[in-house]
């Protein structure tokens, strides 16, 4: 088995930020090396230093005996590598066959479409993708997409996968499809990396692991053997500490009830939320969650159905009335919803109530006690950043979303819809978020906590619900929570 | 389904300044504005090699054609005011993400406005018959800003498109009716007869400008006010900053809209009204020709501060005040100017993208 | 009937042009507001460079010359410097319109320089000119009238069935992806204004070269902005969007009609058919969902 690709002290900095302080990684022909870590550990920056798309600030990069260096994706293609990114870098408006195409010289500079068509019909056949190429890939479910970047990296020939969180999106069965498809193309002698903070897929799928940690490699094993409990602890350190559980409560009165509100795209929803609980709803994005949560704050118009927060029917107020009825939300969408990038700390904090005191007198704004505020806020949730006045696009993102939580929670809302709270967060800032969710529930709040993370949702739900196709698949009290029913509710819509 | 989110055409300094709140950014886009006007003056000089004349003195004759005599300057500020009333409402609407560039049309309909109601009243006060005569300008350009607003929200047609179509429209309209109910008999070319004394603008000693300007002032100081100072404003800012982020604010994205222009073809409504009052004392065939689209640029010079935006109408108005001095004392056309405009702004917007 | 429709596609024949080439940047994701100054400056290099050479031809070459040299300046502007395209655009408009009114004097010595030249004449084409309808409408056109309609053909081949234009295209879309594909984003989009600009100077040709054999200020009079109302109704098609050029140079043609027969309505009013026009059908259609859905998005590529 040659050795296919060798990276050694690849080094990556964003500003005072070592995004990768010398890495080495290896791989072979023919083999699986799993990259494990927490978000913020630095593995996507090394796959866009090894795919050409960031120029590393040193180290170097040698793929079958050759050295890429100064490369874009162009070289980095040429040279047998292909990503499949975890945001899929497809066209939405065109064809698979469109899609294939684009950027391959081999399909001539007048397109030669049947004759493509043929490949990809045949290729798709071997591998088990179930490709139409006629097919627009925006109607097709994420699973079929991310297959569609399988196939692409297939015909180009390519020797080294890379696969950067390929499972985020996907149902249980859709992930033991993927996993098939990956062996299959390990039998041919394909090198792969996969890509991934969860444990369990990549001890079952890869080869070799190599755990990364604040930008450095803090382990490298066979999966074969592998203690589970180490792992875990290279990834975050050596306080594992997940947050502290709820403790059991009775639930209070009903404070959020939705009654046969139709969740556009999809059917009607019915179901409550208790007073001092968690109501936590997994499943994969896209089957409603947003739209969903969307109706229920007033983003979107509840076409019918009813909203009742503390027995005051909402469903047909706007976004303000039902901030002051006592909703607090915090969206999926942290960039450009939930903040204003551009504006400062203190407006942020200050976005949904400008209406209220201390923020205004009058029909004007009251600057000092904004700035008073501001900082008492700052203070309580440890916001670091350098003053009221700091623009939050510099914050990292774990700051900003103590900006959200802070701003929601102070509020003492009577309900809190969470959703993906603690996305794309690091260790510390996803236990701090979550611990603050269940102070809230604590408080005598509903709360409802829709994530894609089941591990977050199994952990400090009361009662799990799980959402494929826009319906509660299953309702279930924590007790009876059980991962292969939950996992079979998830496949509801599986590719 | 997702509108793109809107974004603000240049980066703008998103705090005023106050105590306690940085400043840096700021101060760069001042200096990097200042050096795009350095260098499009400098390119302009090469020009005027070109064809053939002295570049210092054509400058030398470009200033003291404005600011030489009091009179010379007061016919600067004549020319700097319709583009600070209708610049500042164009950076208001482009503060909230709403590129409207209208400016031109309501201009026009609202000299219209005015000279119609100056020519119907029948009022001896002259301070009423003036203020009235305003407002009616004021109104029709507000109304006409609202019909852009109409097609735009209700039937969802970019608000570029909306409001440029209807320039064209508006120009046709003040032009048939100068050909007909408002026109003066005989005059050979498209005007209105001339307005009754009473309604014309006061002027102010010894400049010969008009009080118009001072009207501009103080709206450019209403305006700045309006955008740091009220829930409206931040409002505005957050809506053009995004504007999922503003309906979650709890904002209401079409009231916002509607306020905004309004508010700005109002104000070229008023621009478009204080022309007629108090330069020409009629309405005459294409007096807004393109004060419209240089108020876009005199918006974005000023990086959608009213309050910058006064010394930003102050350089366009100083320039095209000179240029007839330039053009006849030294030959070199006066088209130069626009020449100068055009390269100030692709250098200024080049100068003062956002980082992503 | 027949002279009626001659007629119309004369008057549409500068606006197909323009919209070939408002096609062209808008797939690549660059909204074209540019176009005004870009026919402009290709009208007023047309005339220059016939004058200057003597030659009709090089007229034309210099048309293409002008209108990339404006489209130049919205590529550097707003692509390379990722400013908002819509006011690049208007301000290059303002740039293109100061510059030729300045040249023109210029060269004129301080007035406006007297050229006069003959106007494109007919050239119809063997046989099929004697044809009984479509031979007057379609065969005995001036040059760069054929030149427009082949454009559509050629456009129409090139987005669909060749690499390049599948990669211009998708840059409308997914720049991003574009990038993940191999190919340079940002380069696609300079050389799709470039073109862009390019063409829409052949329609200014038409304009002064062909049209009247002169050039005044501002002679192209908002009809770059009535193409980007022509893209939208099109679709971003070649077909769709010169039949909307046909449209609008029907409702001139029409207007024309009317001014010659003394109809009573008022000639101005008569003059907004074309802006009412479009007006209307972007109002009919609504918000189109086949924009191209990174248009006027900044490329990200880091």
């Amino acid at each position: 088995m040659s050795e296919l690709l060798e990276m050694r002290d690849i080094v990556r900095c964003f500003g005072a930020l070592r995004a990768n302080d010398g890495i080495d990684l290896d791989v072979r022909a023919g083999q699986i090396v799993g990259l494990l870590g927490e978000n913020g550990s630095g593995k996507s920056t090394l796959m866009k230093v090894l795919f050409g798309m960031l120029p590393p600030d040193s180290g170097k990069i040698v793929l079958r005996g050759r050295e890429l260096s100064g490369h874009r994706p162009r070289d980095a293609i040429a040279a047998g590598v292909a990503m499949i990114h975890q945001h899929f870098m497809l066209v939405d408006a065109m064809t698979v066959l469109e899609n294939v195409m684009l950027g391959w010289p081999a399909a001539g500079r007048m397109l030669r479409r049947a004759e493509m068509a043929d490949r990809i019909r045949q290729t798709s056949r071997r591998f088990g993708l179930d490709l139409d190429p006629f097919a627009r890939v925006g109607d097709l479910p994420l699973g079929r997409k991310q297959r569609v970047e399988i196939l692409k990296a297939i015909l180009r020939e390519a020797n080294l996968l890379i696969l950067d969180e390929p499972t985020s999106n996907l149902a249980p069965t859709e992930v033991a499809d993927l996993l098939k498809i990956l062996r299959s193309l390990r039998a041919e002698g394909k090198g792969i990396i996969f890509i991934s903070h969860k444990l369990p897929e990549v001890l079952e799928l890869c080869d070799e692991v190599v755990v990364l940690r604040d930008g450095r490699v803090t382990g490298r094993t066979p999966a074969a053997g592998a203690s589970r409990t180490r792992l875990a602890e290279m990834m975050v350190g050596r306080d594992v500490t997940t947050p502290h559980a709820p403790l059991p409560r009775t639930p209070g009165q009903v404070r959020l009830a939705v009654r046969e509100v139709i969740v556009p795209g999809f059917s009607a929803l019915s179901f409550d939320v208790h007073g001092g609980e968690i109501l936590g709803v997994a499943g994969v994005d896209g089957n409603g969650q947003l739209e969903l949560v969307e109706t229920l704050t007033g983003l979107r118009r509840a076409e019918s159905g009813a909203i009742m927060l503390d027995g005051v029917d909402v469903t047909r107020a706007p976004v303000a009335a039902r901030v002051r009825a006592g909703m607090a939300y915090m969206p999926a969408d942290r960039s450009s919803t939930a903040l204003v990038r551009n504006m400062s700390v203190a407006e942020n904090l200050m976005l949904r109530d400008s209406d209220r005191s201390p923020y205004v007198r009058g029909a004007l704004l009251a600057r000092q006690p904004l700035i008073a505020k501001a900082r008492e806020l700052m203070m309580e949730y440890d916001i670091r950043a350098s003053g009221p006045g700091a623009l939050v696009a510099r914050l990292s993102g774990g700051n900003q979303q103590k900006i959200v939580v802070a701003r929601e929670l102070d509020r003492a809302p009577a309900v809190l819809v969470a959703h993906q709270a603690a996305w794309g967060l690091d260790p510390g800032a996803t236990r701090f978020v979550l611990d603050r969710v269940i102070a809230l529930r604590d408080a005598g709040a509903a709360v409802l906590y829709i994530s894609s993370e089941l591990e977050e949702v199994l952990t400090i739900s009361d009662r799990i619900a799980v959402m494929a196709d826009g319906k509660f698949a299953g309702l279930v009290s924590r007790a009876e929570a059980d991962r292969r029913q939950i996992g079979l509710w998830m496949s509801g819509r599986a590719a | 389904m997702s509108e793109p989110t809107s974004s603000l055409p240049i980066a703008v300094p998103q705090q005023a300044r106050r105590r306690g709140f940085r400043l840096q950014r700021g101060d760069r886009l001042v200096v990097r504005i200042l050096l795009a006007v350095v260098l499009s003056m400098l390119c302009a000089g090469a020009l005027i090699v070109i064809s053939g004349h002295d570049p210092i003195a054509a400058f030398i004759a470009l200033g003291t054609g404005a600011l030489g005599s009091p009179h010379q300057f007061g016919a600067a500020l004549n020319r700097t005011t319709p583009y600070l009333l209708a610049g500042g409402g164009v950076a208001m609407c482009f503060r909230a993400g709403i590129i409207n560039i209208g400016a031109e049309g309501q201009i026009a309909v609202g000299g219209m406005g005015t000279a119609a109601v100056a020519l119907a009243w029948p009022s001896d006060l002259s301070v009423v018959a003036t203020v009235v005569a305003l407002l009616g300008g004021a109104a029709v350009g507000a109304v006409w800003a609202g019909l852009a607003t109409a097609i735009h929200l209700g039937r969802r047609v970019h608000e570029v498109l909306a409001t440029l179509l209807l320039n064209f429209v508006a120009l046709l309209l003040v032009q048939q009716v100068l050909a007909g109910p408002l026109g003066e008999f005989g005059a050979g070319f498209l005007q209105s007869p001339l307005l009754p004394r009473a309604t014309w603008l006061p002027r102010i000693p010894q400049f010969s400008a008009h009080i118009g300007f001072l009207v501009a002032i103080v709206a450019a100081g209403a305006l700045s006010f309006t955008l740091w100072r009220t829930r409206f404003g931040f409002a505005l800012r957050v809506a053009g900053n995004s504007r999922p982020a503003a309906t979650y604010a709890g904002f209401s994205l079409p009231l916002l809209t509607w306020s905004v222009m309004l508010l700005a073809g109002a104000l070229a409504g008023l621009a478009g009204g204080i022309e007629v009052l108090g330069l020409h004392r009629r309405l005459i065939e294409g007096f807004s020709l393109g004060f419209g689209f240089k108020a876009v640029t005199v918006a974005l010079l000023g990086a959608l501060e009213p309050l910058a935006i006064v010394p930003a109408a102050l350089f366009v108005g100083l320039l095209e005040a000179g240029s007839l001095s330039m053009q006849r004392q030294i030959g070199v056309p006066s088209a130069l100017v626009v020449v100068i405009e055009g390269m100030t702004m692709l250098f200024v917007l080049a100068a003062t993208v956002r980082r992503l | 009937m027949t002279d009626f429709l001659a007629a119309a596609i004369r008057i549409a024949t500068p606006l197909m042009l323009a919209a070939l080439g408002g096609i062209l940047s808008e797939c690549a994701g660059v909204f074209a507001v540019g176009l005004e100054g870009m026919m402009l400056a290709g009208a007023f290099a047309a005339i220059i460079g016939a004058w200057l050479s003597g030659s009709d031809l090089i007229g034309v070459l210099f048309s293409m010359l002008g209108g990339a040299a404006i489209a130049l300046a919205v590529a550097i502007v707003a692509v390379r410097y990722r400013a908002d395209h819509m006011v690049t655009g208007l301000t290059a408009n303002i740039l293109a319109l100061g510059l030729t009114s300045y040249l023109l004097r210029v060269a004129g010595g301080g007035r406006p320089i007297a050229i006069h030249l003959t106007p494109l004449d007919a050239w119809p084409i063997p046989g099929l000119a004697d044809l009984p309808v479509l031979g007057p409408l379609l065969f005995m056109q001036p040059p760069l009238t054929y030149l427009a309609l082949l454009g559509c053909v050629v456009l129409a081949i090139f987005l669909t069935r060749t690499q390049a234009g599948l990669t211009l295209r998708a840059t409308g879309e997914n720049p991003e992806a574009v990038f993940a594909s191999g190919a340079e984003p940002l380069r696609v989009r300079m050389l799709a204004v470039l073109a862009c600009g390019a063409i829409a100077g052949l329609g200014g040709a038409v304009l002064s070269l062909q049209q009247v054999g002169t050039f005044t200020d501002g002679m192209t009079g908002g009809r770059g902005y009535l193409v980007l109302a022509a893209l939208i109704v099109g679709r971003w098609n070649p077909w769709g969007a010169a039949a909307a050029c046909l449209v609008f140079g029907a409702a001139e043609a029409f207007e024309l009609r009317l001014q010659s027969f003394g109809v009573p309505v008022g000639s101005y009013i008569v003059q907004m058919a074309p802006y009412l026009i479009a007006l209307a059908v972007l109002a009919g259609l609504g918000r189109s969902s086949k924009l191209p859905a990174a248009i006027g998005r900044p490329i990200q590529t880091d």
